[in-house]
């Protein structure tokens, strides 16, 4: 395996993660926030690019590791999280993080956060929840509110949102932040912390859709209601209120760490390393493999 | 003295006869016999009528199907139970538990009266000797042992080490069993000498089935990653990567679902591993978006497909051939994934290391179509010498390479070098969007079809892969059999039959289904007038796949069904006795007409 450098001083420049492509993102998307905001935080951090692999799915927000100097990985709707997972586990020394938005993440690829977060495997996973589906202009979204009217729900929405907050704290998840590009500082300093973060860490972003967006869930309003849990005085090793504070998704917008496990369990990687040591002096040369299938008497 | 035997057993669950077939098998491969075994169980997931059928030859045996020569039934209805699996002839030797109260004469088995009938007080002669019943299949392989000449030390040294842990009095109960099924078989000497002739070469045999040997041959290739989700007849290969990867550094992922579980092997090759995922047929259909993004983003994977009964849940237990159009067609889009076939156990080792090989040289997902009955059967299988294969890994970009790195750079092969992460200099963007040669996303028709094109190109030497074909028969025959997978064995086997009869035929089994390399059946097809694809799956997959590609000429049609072990050796034989003489008619008419 690769020996990568360990997390250090920062000696990049958020400018080293930026790559030349041209986001095709509509101007004043969210996105180019969580974009800038994410390149500071791996300044941050101090790991080279060579040493990322940026993993998304499919969606306006799934553009972003293109958009990035890391190894990226622009994969197929709902599916980041486990090709991130296999990444991970084939080469535990990469600093992974998977990303898209809350369709793919909540909807066509739900399915797959319970099992990222039972596995506890060591990466960061960034939701930018415009609350509709901004690729495919404008249909409902799992976050969308009840009521949302969309070009397929002409008269309103039948259904509740899923919580993601709740959702993931539901399945244990060690690490829960929400941020928002109206605050850059902030969202930029919880990216980093889930990246340090040793397990799987979740950060929810409220990142605007200005074209296919509600007035509610633009920059202006959200600055309005937006209220840090620092500034609240949160404890985020309070399961119990972080649990409540989860409720009010969709009602009240808190920003940074919601939830921290004091006590963080082992990571699949590292339960990984200890088998693999106890095992290692088990293996016959590949070569004999087969001579296992010689019947003894 | 015979050179073949198919033995059937069948009994209540608890009876032993799984275990006692694997006596029979084990002994034999250490004697250097040649075997193949299959088991087949009632529907419920444990402690239903089991059975299973040996088939032990001087030579290698070619499938395992066939009527039986001896037919042991512990109990009738459970044998009756298994009727299509169990075939009874008037020349089968029939074995039977005496306290069934059943006469000799009266066999509850409709229209055929066996010749040579046993009436065997096995429960007896068990409780008798070993102290509990429980030694019935003990006393069933004394028999066996005694009548057929099979593997008698091999079998008590067996013994002695199976029951070693229960102490010195079971061993020599059982013991005593074994012994008293011998003296009853030496005391009721048979009409004709039905003992087995030396085997062809005494050298031991290993002994193992399809997912066993298509596992080791992963571990063999170096993969150090499996991703998937449990599913039958394939589980037995995540079983027994699980007992072993992680010896290697390796990793076994149970995902949530089948998208998952090649999701994270696309993931595993992306970071540079060797990886693999296996499934069935709704595992195969659900895993064709992944394959599809590992084709555009040109990653290696082996994805092992073990057929079933289909559509849907279909018959998970039994084989199959149904799967090749979606093997070929999977996934949307322009595109070309290899498909290879198995055709044995021993097979499955090479093609798997095959598939290995093939994915790392193209940079391409690989389907490997097994089936039910070679992942499941046991089977000997000589020695395999691992150093006559090499292994190949994908082209990594070398020092200068990594200066302005292209990933998808459109080359003469096509192929381009593929770095992966942890590189300095190799960063690079993969997607399941197009790109261009940087790995820039696009939308430009132009660049589309110019990696199109470098995408199919890459693939053009593997078309000259001709040792993935086995041709025998005579070259210029004017009859041509085509088979693949364990059916090919039905096809071989008919082979050799119509040869011993002098009938002019040849068989190709193709191992490299998909691309259809066209040049190997127009070779095939040169002389070829009247013919047959065998194959077990309602519609002729294979049959109507090459026709996409290759002139195949009008005769030569489909023998094909679906249905458990559907095709015997003999129908193929009678279907070329009648193809020869059409030949001949055809040629009389010629004549007549010239003169
Ligand atoms: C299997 C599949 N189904 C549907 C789509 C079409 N599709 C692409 S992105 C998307 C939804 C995007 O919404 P979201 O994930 O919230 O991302 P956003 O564009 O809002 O950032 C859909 C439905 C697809 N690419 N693949
Ligand atoms: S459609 Fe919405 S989410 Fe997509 S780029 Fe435009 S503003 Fe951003
Ligand atoms: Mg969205």
């Amino acid at each position: 395996m690769t020996t990568l450098t360990p997390v250090s001083s920062p000696k990049f420049q958020a400018g080293t993660f930026k790559s030349d492509l041209k986001p095709i993102w509509c101007p004043g998307c969210g996105d180019f926030g969580v974009l800038t905001a994410l390149t500071r935080a791996l300044a941050a951090v101090g790991r080279p690019p060579h040493e990322i692999a940026f993993i998304s799915g499919i969606g306006c927000s799934s553009r972003i590791p293109g958009y990035t100097t890391a190894y990226g990985f622009n994969t197929v709707h709902g599916r980041a999280l486990p090709i991130a997972q296999g990444i991970k586990v084939a080469n535990p020394a990469l600093l992974v993080i998977a990303a898209g938005g809350d369709g793919d993440g909540f909807s066509i690829g739900g399915g797959h956060v319970a099992h990222v977060i039972r596995r506890n495997i060591d990466l960061t996973y960034l939701v930018m929840d415009n609350h509709i589906y901004g690729l495919t202009k404008g249909q409902l979204s799992p976050t969308s509110h009840r009521g949302r009217k969309t070009v397929t729900s002409n008269f309103g929405s039948l259904e509740d949102p899923v919580n993601p907050l709740l959702y993931v704290m539901g399945y244990g998840a060690s690490f829960v932040a929400q941020g928002s590009p109206v605050d850059m500082a902030g969202l930029t300093k919880v990216i980093e912390e889930g990246i340090r973060f040793p397990g799987f860490a979740f950060i929810n972003i409220q990142s605007p859709c200005v074209t296919y967006g509600e007035e509610e869930q633009q920059l202006k309003a959200q600055k309005a209601k937006m209220q840090s849990l620092g500034a609240m005085g949160h404890d985020p090793s309070d399961l119990a209120k972080a649990t409540e504070l989860a409720r009010d998704y969709g009602t009240k917008l808190y920003t940074g760490v919601l939830y921290r496990n004091p006590n963080p369990p082992p990571t699949y990687g590292e339960m990984a390393a200890e088998r693999h040591h106890a095992l290692e002096s088990q293996a016959v040369p590949r070569h004999d493999i087969l001579k296992r299938f010689l019947p003894t008497h | 003295m015979i050179q073949d035997v198919i033995i059937g057993i069948a009994g209540a669950g608890g009876d032993g006869v799984i275990s006692a077939g694997e006596s029979l098998i084990t002994a034999a491969a250490l004697e250097g016999y040649h075997g193949m075994m299959t088991k087949s169980f009632g529907s419920q997931i444990r402690g239903g009528e089991a059975s299973c059928r040996v088939r032990l030859s001087t030579h290698p045996v070619l499938n395992p199907n066939g009527p039986l020569d001896v037919a042991v039934a512990l109990n009738w209805e459970d044998f009756r139970r298994f009727g299509a699996e169990l075939p009874v002839e008037s020349s089968t030797m029939v074995v039977y538990e005496s306290r069934t109260g059943v006469a000799a004469d009266q066999l509850p088995l409709e229209g055929v009266r066996p010749g040579v009938v046993f009436s065997v007080p096995i429960a007896e002669m068990a409780q008798q000797n070993a102290g509990t019943e429980k030694a019935k299949n003990i006393v069933i392989i004394g028999l066996l042992a005694g009548w057929f000449g099979i593997g008698r030390e091999s079998m008590l040294a067996g013994i002695r080490k199976k029951f070693a842990r229960k102490g010195a009095e079971v061993v020599e109960g059982n013991a005593r069993a074994f012994q008293a099924g011998l003296d009853f078989a030496e005391a009721h000497p048979l009409k004709e000498d039905r003992k087995l002739g030396a085997p062809h070469n005494r050298s031991a045999k290993m002994l193992t089935d399809g997912n066993d040997i298509c596992a080791a041959a992963a571990i063999f290739a170096g993969c150090t990653f499996f991703g998937g989700y449990p599913i039958t007849p394939s589980t037995e290969i995540m079983q027994f990567l699980d007992r072993e990867i992680w010896k290697y550094g390796g990793a076994v992922l149970q995902a949530e679902d089948e998208i998952a579980g090649v999701g994270a092997v696309v993931g595993a090759s992306f970071a540079g591993k060797k990886a693999m995922t296996a499934t069935s047929g709704p595992g195969m259909s659900l895993k064709t978006e992944m394959l599809g993004l590992a084709s555009i983003a040109e990653l290696p994977l082996v994805c092992i497909n073990v057929q079933r009964g289909g559509p849907s849940t279909g018959i998970p237990t039994k084989a199959e051939q149904s799967d090749l159009f979606q093997a070929a067609f999977s996934a949307h889009g322009d595109c070309l994934r290899p498909v290879l076939a198995p055709v044995s156990v021993g097979d499955t080792f090479g093609i798997t290391v095959e598939a290995f090989n093939l994915a790392e040289q193209y940079q391409t997902p690989v389907i490997v179509l097994s089936d039910q009955e070679i992942a499941q059967r046991k089977e000997t299988v000589e020695p395999i010498d691992t150093s006559r294969f090499g292994l190949v890994e994908r082209r990594r970009p070398t020092d200068a390479e990594l200066v302005n790195y292209t990933r998808f750079k459109v080359t003469e092969s096509g192929i381009s070098p593929i770095s992966q992460p942890g590189v300095p200099g190799g960063n690079y963007l993969a997607s399941g969007i197009e790109h261009n040669e940087a790995g820039g996303p696009t939308a430009n028709g132009e660049t589309h079809a110019r990696m199109n094109e470098k995408r199919f190109r890459k693939f053009n030497s593997l078309k000259n892969r001709r040792d993935l074909f086995a041709v025998e028969g005579e070259p210029d025959a004017p009859i041509g059999l085509v088979s693949w997978g364990s059916v090919s064995g039905v096809a071989k086997e008919a082979l050799r039959l119509a040869q011993a009869e002098g009938l002019h035929v040849k068989l190709l089994v193709p191992k490299l289904l998909y691309p259809v390399v066209e040049t190997v059946y127009q070779d095939f097809f040169a002389s070829v007038r009247r013919g047959l694809f065998i194959e077990q799956s309602f519609q002729g997959q294979l049959y109507r796949l090459v026709r996409m590609y290759a002139d195949v000429p009008a005769r030569v049609r489909p023998l094909a069904k679906s249905g458990s072990n559907p095709i015997q050796p003999t129908e193929v034989l009678e279907r070329l006795r009648e193809m020869v003489a059409s030949l001949q008619a055809t040629h009389q008419h010629a004549e007549a007409i010239e003169g």
